[in-house]
């Protein structure tokens, strides 16, 4: 022993609580290292790990990015919430100029649009193909037609329900018809599947959390002569646990940066076929991706459920070895 | 420094592997431990170290009593003793440095204090040249060594070594128990299992003899019987009791 112990007898009391928390930073950063090695140093079975992991975050993720979009969708569509007001046969010119200037007095409304009944008429003639028959009809069948279209801020359902409430009120209105009435199914349809998306998150968190754990269960069995060693050595199982989580935090991270990999490259590939379907109804409409801060958020959420996953796992098989 | 008062162990098979043990070692003493294969010494040095619990009977290590130290604080009473193995029990994936810097590093000490404590350790087995390698790449008594290095660098007031020349030569075996009594000279305790008795003979310190459990010689200096111990030691077991 050296001269400065002046008995070799005297308890340790280890370093000043400065000196410890500066040896506690290295620790954590030869520790974070350590625990990225213990990634790269078998990087096949730990791929694969990664990418199970990557893989049950990028359903459900992808999946919410898909109804986000339906959604901003189904509400940005203007012709979503168009009604039309089907006036009575009967009614004379005046009365529908009338009724007319009643609707668009309702503070809700976009624009109107009248369509006469010689004009409706004229239309279903050229694109029915049925000319001849029609010009032999001594009356005009149609109704004057009203095709309201309701501000943006009140194309909800619920707003346009209202709305329908309100024009069927009217005089001289014979039918009242939301059109695209799909929308408002569709959009039911995409809470529905929001709820759905959520419990397979939940589900695919579980499992991620159980991956994570059972990985470094294995990682800790297969170290267990070490662990031994150190405990002999008068490691605390904090001490012992600390690589451990950060092996579990460095999964969740690559998981993570795959798992967002590989939801933009799917993006990219579906761009051209939602462009031409765009396209198809006369939109620009085009998917929206992960932004910067939804990056971000995967990206620790991702952390998070590794750490997690391995802290239950960790502590519980530290704790079942002892030294022999 | 260590007290043992009417202490049994008996382990989940049923096997009594101390009975009713009694034993004071002064705090500066150095002590040997013999018997024959299966007499309780590793099990004797285990309770002293928490590796097991007494079944009955009290340790009292350092004036702490062992049965009141909960799971929690059994880091903190290992940090305090410095334990030698036959197998040396070093970890192969790291340098002789980190192996050594091992309860260092536990006990939360800066780099360079890490730095000049391994190499002061390593200096004394005579094993500073080696502290880049990994212990593969060493002999056996350098293992050894490397494992004494480790149990000395926290400053523990007390050793335990057991069978720590086992697996070496006697010049070898020599040349640790030197090392032993130089520690043992600046006031560290030790207490060392061994059932080499050429080696006992030559060293001339006390020597607890146990047999089937039982402390059954306390040689406090000079030499024991030699033809009663190896009676003791050399017959088999079995029979009585
Ligand atoms: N973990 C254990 N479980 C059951 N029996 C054990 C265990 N360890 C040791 N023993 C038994 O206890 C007795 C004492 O063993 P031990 O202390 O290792 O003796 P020694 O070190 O003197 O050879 C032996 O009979 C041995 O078989
Ligand atoms: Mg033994």
């Amino acid at each position: 022993m050296n001269s400065d112990s002046n008995s070799g007898a005297s308890l340790n009391q280890g370093a000043s609580v400065k000196n410890k928390l500066k040896m506690l930073l290295r620790l954590h950063k030869l520790e974070a290292k350590r625990g990225i090695n213990e990634i790269l140093d078998n990087p096949f079975s730990n791929f694969m790990t990664v990418l199970v992991i990557a893989i049950a975050l990028a359903l459900p993720a992808g999946l919410q990015i898909l109804l986000d979009n339906g959604k901003s969708l189904s509400q940005s569509w203007d012709g979503a919430s168009r009604i039309s007001l089907y006036l009575k046969l009967d009614l004379e010119a005046t009365q529908i100029e009338q009724v007319t200037s009643q609707v668009r007095q309702n503070l809700a409304i976009e624009s109107v649009e009248l369509i006469m009944p010689a004009q409706a008429l004229n239309d279903f003639a050229e694109r029915s193909g049925f000319a001849d028959a029609i010009s032999e009809l001594d009356s005009n069948p149609l109704p004057a037609t009203l095709i309201v279209q309701p501000k943006s801020t009140h194309s909800s359902p619920q707003a346009s329900e209202i709305l329908l409430a309100e024009f069927k009120q009217l005089e001289g209105v014979e039918k009242v018809q939301l059109d695209l009435d799909w929308v408002r199914k569709l959009y039911a349809l995409l809470q529905l599947a929001e709820k759905a998306a959520s419990a397979l998150g939940l589900a695919l968190g579980l499992a991620v959390l159980l991956i994570v754990g059972n990985t470094i269960r294995l990682s800790v069995q297969n170290r267990r002569e070490e662990i031994e060693v150190v405990k002999l050595v008068g490691a605390t199982d904090a001490f012992i646990r600390r690589p451990f989580l950060y092996t579990g935090f460095w999964y969740g991270f690559f998981a993570g940066t795959l798992c967002w990999i590989i939801l933009e490259a799917s993006l990219i590939w579906l761009q051209q076929p939602v462009a031409n379907l765009a396209g198809l109804y006369q939109s620009e409409y085009s998917v929206n991706g992960l932004n910067l801060s939804q990056s971000a958020k995967l990206l620790l959420f991702s952390c998070g459920l590794g750490l997690l996953g391995s802290w239950l796992s960790v502590g519980r098989h530290i704790r079942q070895i002892e030294p022999r | 420094m260590i007290q043992f008062a009417q202490v049994s162990k008996r382990y989940p098979n049923g096997q009594d592997a101390l009975r009713n043990v009694d034993l004071e070692i002064a705090s500066g003493e150095m002590a040997f431990l013999t018997g024959h294969s299966g007499a309780g010494k590793s099990t004797m040095l285990k309770l002293i170290c928490l590796m097991e619990r007494a079944t009955s009977g009290q340790v009292i290590i350092n004036g702490k009593n062992l049965n009141k130290v909960k799971r929690r604080k059994i880091p903190a009473v290992r940090r305090d003793i410095g334990m030698i193995f036959q197998d040396h029990r070093l970890l192969f994936d790291r340098s002789v440095f980190d192996n050594v810097a091992l309860p260092l590093m536990i006990a939360g000490y800066d780099h360079r204090e890490i730095g000049r404590r391994v190499r002061a350790a390593l200096d004394k087995v005579g094993l500073l040249s080696k502290e880049k390698n990994t212990p593969i790449m060493l002999s056996g008594g350098e293992q050894q060594r490397v494992g004494i290095a480790r149990a000395v660098v926290n400053k523990p007031p007390l050793l335990l070594a057991d069978e720590p020349t086992g697996n070496l030569d006697p010049e070898l075996s020599a040349e640790i128990m030197k090392l032993f009594e130089q520690f043992n000279q600046v006031g560290v305790s030790l207490l060392i299992a061994s059932h080499d008795l050429s080696l006992l003979a030559k060293m001339h310190y006390r020597t607890l003899v146990m047999k089937e459990g039982r402390l059954v010689q306390d040689q406090t200096d000079q030499m024991f019987e030699d033809e009663a111990l190896k009676v003791d030691t050399m017959s088999e077991t079995s029979d009585h009791e």
